[in-house]
């Protein structure tokens, strides 16, 4: 994945599990589950949805690397 | 709806001589039981901590069903079975409490499916009217947003409200040695007109037992 497609992904999978979120004023260092006020329940479906985009398995040991969309995407793209 | 709400929490602290108790629970058996479980399922069955906290917490109802029922005029009825009302706070504002039916007697996979639904209807706007009214015990579960303990409003006519606190890594003193260990602190909101203080303790030591030994949940 580049970090282009890895973006794109996270953004989908975000704006079908919070609709509402503004992406546009989130910052890439910001904490994703604080600023779009994602429950634990919010966030398992987001990893359900970027595990689908993604084609491979996101595991819970993983979670730290997807607290913002920048650590997100370098996650995504390096493998 | 904040009228709504507005009606019943001033009546449920008009009526009920609410009592409080807390209880910090090592919540180190039940994490490494669900990381070993969301390990080999697919990401769609994974279990989050909410769900195996709402079972316990059904389950301790169960054991002490002083707790699980309404208040009718001036004596405790009990419930036959544990319907668990789960506050969902909205997008935007605002809070609907649907219940989820016979929660004590559901596999802990099968009631976090039941969660899942519930919420994605609750912002939906699409729960059943019967589904708001038929909760005999709320437990609310407020540690998503940070805060360590909630001491909750009972929802009246039922006389108990079981509050949910954050995960957190804690030192815990354990056999004379401190070490780091996740816990989180359960709290009892109750009605002191149809329990005492030693029922509901004995509740919060239920839940924490039960959590102690999460693979019968």
């Amino acid at each position: 994945m580049t970090p282009e497609q890895a973006r794109h992904a996270i953004e989908e999978s975000l704006v079908q599990v919070a609709p509402d979120a503004d992406l546009g004023s989130l910052g890439p260092d910001a904490d994703l589950r604080d600023s779009l006020e994602l429950d634990s329940l919010d966030f398992l479906n987001f990893i359900e949805a970027l595990s689908e985009r993604a084609g491979r398995r996101i595991e819970e040991d993983d979670y730290p690397h997807l607290a913002t969309m920048a650590s997100a995407i370098k996650f995504l793209a390096d493998r | 709806m904040r009228q709504a709400i507005a009606q019943l929490m001033a009546r449920s602290k008009r009526e009920i001589p609410h009592y409080y108790l807390s209880n910090t629970v090592d919540m180190t058996a039940a994490m490494s039981w669900l990381h070993q479980r969301n390990r080999e399922l697919a990401v769609s069955e994974r279990l989050v901590p909410a769900a195996l906290l709402l079972k316990a917490a059904a389950v301790a109802a169960r054991q002490v069903p002083d707790l699980n029922g309404y208040w009718e005029g001036d004596h405790f009825v009990p419930a036959a079975a544990v319907h668990l009302g789960v506050p969902i706070s909205l997008r935007g504002g605002g809070l609907l409490t649907p219940a989820i039916h016979d929660a004590s007697d559901l596999p802990p996979g099968e009631l976090m499916a039941r969660l899942r639904d519930l919420v994605t209807r609750a912002r939906a706007g699409r729960l059943r009217r019967a589904e708001l009214t038929e909760a005999t015990i709320t437990v609310t579960n407020l540690g998503d947003q940070g805060v360590e303990a909630v001491f909750g409003v009972i929802y009246p006519p039922q006389v108990a409200l079981v509050g949910i606190g954050k995960l957190t890594e804690k030192p815990v003193a354990s056999h004379g040695l401190i070490g780091a260990r996740p816990v989180v602190v359960t709290t009892l909101s109750a009605d002191h007109r149809s329990s005492d203080g030693y029922t509901g303790a004995r509740y919060l030591a239920a839940l924490s037992d039960l959590l102690q030994r999460p693979e019968e949940l």
